[in-house]
């Protein structure tokens, strides 16, 4: 069973870019729909409707980060794999806001996104404003993240 | 670093005069013509509807036969034509063009109609291709498909289901009742099968409904003429069309040259289509007409200058009024212009405002720089601009200034990169293990927040709350200058008291410590006083942040309501851990990306695949983060920073100006 540790770490680490990643893509996917939408009326708006398509797709990258971080401590990229229950537990644990956070925000500011693409193809001279709704959704993807990393690299200090 | 002063002016000039002062105050553009709606006996606004829509007309056929020479013809151009600017032209230019604007817009249309005949081929071809396949198992029958027997005998053209066999269709036929049949099999296919049934005009009745009950129908086109004809007048048809769709598509392209003139039209259209919208907005008497506006002070005396040197008119200058809506210029120095566009894209300064972009720009491209964090990132990115910004001299301005934002928040990242030992992540590191077996790195001027997540989340704290309190300082000078003095007392100093013993209290308690790894003791006294300060100026805040209602129970509900506003400061504190967490986001996945680069070992495969990795890889994460950093540094500038003390809705200055797409007269060129 104290072989477990491991197990679980990864397993955290994996659903942190599994559902960040998840969330991700859907979101950039829906908020893709209503882009190509916007092109086909305007091809003039391309540059524009990119930037707010890929904005729901930074939650991915966090994930990434998450998971990266947490392969790195743990050892399973080179170096020694040992760790306890208790401690995998742990990783598991702090992977999960970035997970659940993750995978939420993403689709919430895949909607947001959706929205301003529609206002940027009425008024593209709003574009300022268009880019800050779905901007105001990611501060919790980023809370998450940054309450991850600091329980990845506080864990690695513990000793259990 | 300021809102430009405006002024009122007046213009009052002969008819006669008209084109010439339009066309130059166009060419200077530095007026915005005002409605002026007064309507009397002497002054009367005209209508310049009809004339806008015939030059409408005109510019909407040089952008369509633009569009078209550029399809058959495409214009030879480097993927950084859009950053080369408009060329400049010359008055003459354009005051001749009016003699060859008749020829170049016949050639307009013509090019227009060719199109047409283009697009009808390309309509009608497909159509007679399918008639083609209709006809085409019937090409060896000859006699026209429409032939329905002669005087005595009645014949049956048509298609039956596939298999039908010659026999026994003349058994079914006979045994219904038509005798005296022939039946002759045409063609058949795995689709249908072609036929000619032929019966005496008495037995037609009873042959047709057993060819019916068989699954008999006509032919889909049945032409007047035997099929191997029609077949012919087709093929004729199909081939006069392609050849005329190919002399109007060769004479598009002939027509290449005349493609700068109908890009001249498209401005010379433009710039009266505007003269137009002006022309509507004047007040005209039968010989003289009224023009108001406003323009930058500064400009006033140019203006006059040369107005009076030119022609006899009478101009008058004065300030504007309180209440008048004056559109807003900003003026900045050549570091805070380029963010002029993030401070517009929120909203100009309103009444009273100051400009804030002066300010904010020191603060962007900090911000911006500490979300890169990357030194190759900035190094890269700086290059970029400044090699654009010195090899297209001509640029547009607004692009120009868009480039310099990128250049000065590039020469950010490269200090932050610096500071953070990030180069290409840790690149060096991972090229000298793989490749050459020694351990280099670049170590961080400062610290590396990979390692000290901490510290640096402290770091972004301290920016956040400089921001913050900038913030509050523009709001008190904003203050000051209308005057109010008591509102500094209430909504900047007791805010400022409050929050910075407060602060000043957190330092000393324990968690503090626990969590910033740095202990500070504070003496009694400061303690002490620190706790008085934060008392007094709570209390301030709850008495006097309702001191809009006379009621007292209703001003200290509403003074309590906005000393909640204090959670407000703790999330836009927080919300600055972003500047931590897209710095890591950049340094930890070009990490990822090295790692992977290094992972099929050293030799010469080993250095392709990792050349390939971490072109492709880099070039991403410079997208990516390059993104996310513009849109975060807005973010914070739009909500903390404007928060605390900018609301915008001012109107922009939009000056009755040359707003063209291809050409643009010569600066130096004074008026014609």
């Amino acid at each position: 069973m104290d072989k477990m540790g491991i197990v679980f770490a990864l397993l955290g680490a994996v659903l942190g870019a599994l559902m960040a990643g998840v969330g991700s893509a859907r979101g950039v996917g829906l908020a893709g729909e209503a882009a190509a939408g916007v092109v086909t009326e305007d091809p003039g708006k391309f540059g524009k409707v990119l930037v707010l398509q890929l904005l729901p797709g930074t939650q991915g990258i966090y994930g990434l980060l998450v998971a990266f971080i947490t392969l790195s401590q743990i050892g399973i990229l080179g170096g020694s794999a040992e760790i306890s229950l208790a401690k995998g537990l742990l990783y598991f644990l702090a992977c999960l806001p970035i997970a659940i956070v993750g995978y939420g925000s993403a689709l919430g500011q895949a909607r947001a996104a959706v929205a301003s693409i529609g206002l940027v193809a009425k008024q593209p001279e709003q574009f300022g404003k268009a880019m800050i709704f779905p901007a105001m959704v990611e501060t919790y993807a980023i809370l998450a993240l940054l309450v991850s990393i600091l329980s990845i690299f506080g864990i690695g200090a513990i000793n259990i | 670093m300021a809102v430009l002063p405006m002024q009122r002016m007046e213009l009052c000039a002969l008819k006669i005069n008209r084109k010439k002062i339009l066309e130059m105050l166009q060419r200077r553009g530095v007026v915005e013509v005002h409605d002026d709606p007064q309507d009397d006996d002497v002054f009367r606004k005209t209508d310049t509807a009809s004339a806008r829509a015939v030059l409408e007309k005109g510019i909407t056929a040089s952008r369509e036969s633009l569009k078209i020479l550029n399809r058959y013809a495409p214009e030879p151009g480097s993927p950084f034509s859009a950053l080369e600017g408009r060329k400049a032209t010359t008055v003459e230019r354009y005051d001749s063009f009016a003699e060859q604007r008749d020829s170049v817009l016949q050639l307009a249309y013509r090019l227009s109609s060719l199109e047409e005949e283009i697009q009808e081929s390309r309509t009608e071809i497909p159509k007679l291709q399918i008639q083609t396949e209709a006809l085409e198992p019937w090409k060896d029958f000859e006699l026209p498909l429409n032939f329905s027997g002669t005087k005595k005998a009645a014949a049956f053209i048509g298609v039956l289901p596939p298999g039908t066999q010659k026999e026994a269709l003349e058994e079914q036929l006979n045994a219904a009742g038509a005798d005296a049949v022939s039946v002759e099999i045409v063609s058949s296919s795995p689709e249908q099968t072609c036929v000619m049934v032929l019966c005496m005009r008495t037995a037609a009745h009873a042959a047709e409904d057993c060819l019916r009950e068989l699954g008999y129908a006509k032919p889909a086109v049945a032409p007047p003429v035997p099929p191997a004809e029609q077949l012919k007048k087709i093929q004729g048809t199909v081939e006069a069309l392609t050849q005329k769709a190919q002399q109007a598509q060769e004479e598009i392209i002939r027509h290449r040259d005349a493609r700068e003139n109908l890009k001249f039209m498209l401005d010379y259209y433009t710039m009266r289509f505007e003269k137009y919208g002006v022309i509507s907005r004047l007040s005209q008497s039968r010989k003289t007409f009224l023009l108001t506006g406003y323009l930058p002070a500064r400009e006033a005396g140019a203006l006059q200058e040369e107005l009076d040197a030119s022609f006899p008119v009478a101009v008058k200058f004065e300030t504007p009024g309180e209440e008048e809506d004056v559109p807003v210029l900003l003026c900045n120095n050549g570091f805070a212009e380029p963010v002029e566009s993030v401070v517009e894209s929120y909203s100009l300064p309103g009444k009273g405002e100051t400009d804030p972009t002066a300010v904010m720009s020191i603060f962007y491209y900090v911000m911006f720089g500490m979300m890169l964090s990357d030194a190759a990132y900035g190094a890269l990115l700086t290059g970029i601009c400044g090699y654009c910004l010195y090899r297209f001299q001509n640029m547009e301005k607004k692009m120009r200034n868009t480039l310099k934002m990128f250049l000065f928040c590039g020469i950010s990242t490269v200090f932050w990169g610096v500071m953070y030992g990030s180069y290409f992540g840790d690149v060096v590191d991972v090229v000298s293990k793989t490749f050459f077996g020694t351990h280099l790195t670049i170590p961080p001027l400062w610290f590396a927040p990979l390692n000290q997540p901490m510290r640096m989340l402290m770091f972004c704290f301290i920016i956040g709350l400089v921001h913050l309190f900038t913030g509050l300082a523009m709001k008190l000078y904003q203050l000051a200058r209308a005057g109010q003095y008591k509102d500094i007392l209430y909504d900047v100093i007791f805010w400022y008291a409050l929050i910075i013993s407060l602060i000043v209290l957190l330092l000393g308690q324990k968690t503090f410590a626990n969590i910033s790894g740095a202990s500070i003791v504070l003496p009694g006294p400061v303690s002490n006083t620190a706790s008085a300060v934060a008392v007094v100026s709570a209390v301030g805040i709850i008495l006097t942040g309702g001191r809009e209602s006379r009621n007292w129970f209703k001003r200290v509900l509403k003074g309590l309501y906005s000393l909640y506003n204090i959670t407000g400061y703790l999330s836009d504190v927080l919300s600055y851990s972003r500047l931590l967490a897209l710095g890591l986001a950049t340094g930890v996945i070009a990490t990822v990306i090295n790692q992977m680069g290094s992972m099929s070992g050293g030799g010469v495969v080993g250095a392709i695949v990792f050349v390939i990795i971490f072109i492709l890889g880099h070039t991403l994460n410079i997208g990516i983060n390059m993104l996310g950093a513009y849109v975060h540094t807005n973010r914070l500038q739009f909500v903390e920073f404007f928060g605390k003390f900018y609301s915008g809705g001012g109107r922009k200055f939009r000056p009755f100006a040359v707003n063209t797409k291809y050409y643009k007269f010569r600066e130096d060129h004074k008026n014609g």
